[in-house]
This record gives structure tokens, C-alpha cells and sequence, in this order.
């Protein structure tokens, strides 16, 4: 399920080099943040994402391609519903 | 040389014997006023360490019933309170563990006509909601009163804690500007919470609260931490005030309360 690994073993496909959450991870999937968020395992909850300390536009999750190096944060959004019940 | 009885520095006496707290800091916790809001998976374990360590007035905000499923993490409520009001078991057991400290109980629900003048009673507020709609209301009250502010959240096996001095550090807002759409976020109750989490970001809060009033260390201001039980991980978000933020930004938008929404779009029109 998870496309992360934690090194790039040496002739695999080429994926990126990232910074997720402050863990370094060797990145194989596409390179947009939708998929990169999906990826995470908790495709429940709801992120704001930030890459290199900019929030980036929700609109913008499945046109910005990552690059090598970028460090990118979930910031998910925990505290009850949207809607209470 | 402090005014502490001799029970209580005998009752607080590992806390006394840490000379970063010593009976200087008790002698604070005694004087101080932490409002909790809500009784349930973060409020119970919050408020039984700050009701142990001897903080001498505490609040709880809560208008909630004692329910069967709230019993696998909201530590307060005993299988003999389902049914009892929160607030309610939520003062008898903190009396049974420590009678010295005074309970204010309101049940009632947080809104934006009693939040400002019951935030301002109190010297730190802690949130321990189920909703956005009052996250968002206690951030704004808080900016708006200057008071500290120690939020905390839960969903699944992930929780996050921050620190908050109203007016001086980031907000919630600065970090997460907008309330999510309804129903993009599930709540507990949709999503499910391992009981265990509740208690750990809870206890975190307390934590915060305690070093807060003492002025022990560095409390998590202009930080969010995310808990992730999963990896059993921490990580440390760094959170700027932000100058467009629209309650405590260089020009903000939002200098009365608002109230959002507390229904949601699923619902049935007319309902
Ligand atoms: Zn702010």
C-alpha cells in the first residue's frame, strides 16, 4: 500500500528524494501531492499540505509535481466532526 | 514561607521536590484558574492531572451525557455515570481525587454570547472539543482575550497539540485558517479513536498547562505537534503567526465572534 521506502536501493526506477513529515523517504510514486497524500495511509482524514514551510493550494494538489529534496508536511485536521452529530 | 498547609505540601511533595517547580510553582498551581472545555476523550485525562497536581480553581464546559461508547477513553465516567450529565461526574470524581481544589461546573454549551466574559475568569483554557464549530470560537475568543490557550485533537490513531498565547503566538487560525468543509473530516464517532490516543494528547495538554502556570521549560508555542501512534512518532510542525491571518493578522476580518455552522450538508433540507 505504502509507495515509500526508506533508501533508494541502488538501480530501481528513479524516484525522488523527500523529506515527509521530517522522516526522509525515498519516493517511487507519481510525483503530484494528491498522490503522494494518498499514499500515507490515511486517505480519511482531511490535510492542509505544506511544502518547504508554504501552504500550498488545495486547488493545486493535483498540478504541483514534487522535486527532489522538497520537504513536505501533512497537516491533517483532527478535532471532531465537520459536522456534529 | 509558602501558603501551603502542611497536607498539601505533604499531598504535592514530588511535585515541591523538583526544584523547577518547588513551592514556589505549587504555591502558583493553588492561585491559578484552567477553563476545560468538554469532558470527554481529551478533557478527562487532562482534567484528572490538573485536578492531581493541585490547580486551585477549575472550570468544565460541558453539556453532554454520559454515554456507554464514551467509556472505552473518557477516563472520568465510571459505568455507574452513563446517563449522569458529564460536567456532573466529572466534578465527583475530581473531588474524590483531590477535595482541596475548587469546581465550577457549567452545563451548558460553549457560544459566542458566553464565551468571552467565562474565558476571561480563567488564566489558561484548554480545548478538548468534538467539533470544529467551538475549536474555531475558543480560538477567537482567546486571541480576542489575550489568554493562553492549550488545544488539542484526536481522530484515529493520530492526535495534535499546540500551544497558544492569544494575541502574542500562532493561533489555530494561523495554522488552519478555515474550518474544513462539512463533511470532509469525520468525527470520532465516524472515524473511530483509539481510547489510548485520547489519553496521551490529553495528558500532553495538562503537561502544557502545568509548565504554562509555573513557567517551567518551553511550552509549545508557535509549534504544533502531531502524535502518530501508529509509528509511534512525534512531529513538530513550526507555526508562525501568520500577517494575514484573519483573527490575530495585521488586519483582521474576524473582530466579532462567528459561530459556524453546526449542522451539516448531509443533513435532510429542512431538517
Ligand atoms: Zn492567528
Amino acid at each position: 500500500m505504502l509507495s515509500l521506502k526508506n533508501e533508494a536501493a541502488a538501480g530501481e526506477a528513479p524516484g525522488l528524494n523527500l523529506e515527509v513529515q521530517g522522516r526522509k523517504v525515498y519516493y517511487q510514486g507519481p510525483a503530484d501531492v494528491r498522490s503522494l497524500l494518498d499514499s500515507q495511509g490515511e486517505s480519511v482524514l482531511y490535510a492542509n499540505v505544506r511544502i518547504n514551510g508554504s501552504v500550498l493550494d488545495r486547488r493545486d494538489f493535483e498540478n504541483v509535481l514534487l522535486k527532489e529534496g522538497d520537504s513536505v508536511e501533512f497537516l491533517y485536521f483532527m478535532g471532531g466532526g465537520s459536522c456534529s452529530t | 514561607m509558602f501558603n501551603l498547609t502542611e497536607e498539601e505540601i505533604e499531598r504535592y511533595s514530588r511535585h515541591i521536590i523538583l526544584p523547577e517547580v518547588g513551592g514556589r510553582g505549587q504555591q502558583k498551581l493553588k492561585e491559578a484558574s484552567v477553563l476545560v472545555v468538554g469532558a470527554g476523550g481529551l478533557g478527562s485525562p487532562a482534567l484528572l492531572y490538573l485536578t492531581a497536581a493541585g490547580v486551585g480553581r477549575i472550570g468544565i464546559i460541558e453539556d453532554d451525557v454520559v454515554d456507554l461508547t464514551n467509556l472505552q477513553r473518557q477516563v472520568l465516567h465510571a459505568t455507574a455515570d452513563v446517563g449522569k450529565p458529564k460536567a456532573q461526574s466529572a466534578s465527583e470524581t475530581m473531588k474524590q481525587i483531590n477535595p482541596l481544589v475548587e469546581v465550577d461546573v457549567y452545563r451548558e454549551r460553549l457560544n459566542k454570547d458566553n464565551i468571552l466574559p467565562l474565558v476571561e475568569k480563567y488564566d489558561v483554557v484548554v480545548d478538548g472539543v468534538d467539533n470544529f464549530p467551538t475549536r474555531y470560537l475558543i480560538n477567537d475568543a482567546c486571541v480576542m482575550k489575550k489568554k493562553a490557550l492549550v488545544e488539542g485533537g484526536i481522530l484515529r490513531f493520530m492526535g495534535l497539540i499546540m500551544s497558544i498565547r492569544g494575541g502574542e503566538t500562532a493561533c489555530y487560525r494561523c495554522v488552519y485558517e478555515e474550518p474544513p468543509p462539512p463533511g470532509t473530516v469525520p468525527s470520532c464517532a465516524e472515524a473511530g479513536i483509539l481510547g489510548a490516543v485520547a489519553g496521551v494528547v490529553g495528558t500532553l495538554q495538562a503537561t502544557e498547562v502545568l509548565k504554562i502556570l509555573t513557567g517551567v521549560g518551553k511550552p509549545l508555542f508557535n509549534r504544533m505537534l502531531q502524535f502518530d501512534a501508529e509509528e509511534l512518532s512525534f512531529h513538530e510542525v513550526q507555526a508562525k503567526r501568520n500577517p494575514k491571518c484573519p483573527v490575530c493578522g495585521e488586519n483582521p476580518t474576524i473582530t466579532e465572534l462567528v459561530e459556524y455552522d453546526h449542522t451539516c450538508e448531509i443533513q435532510a433540507p429542512g431538517s
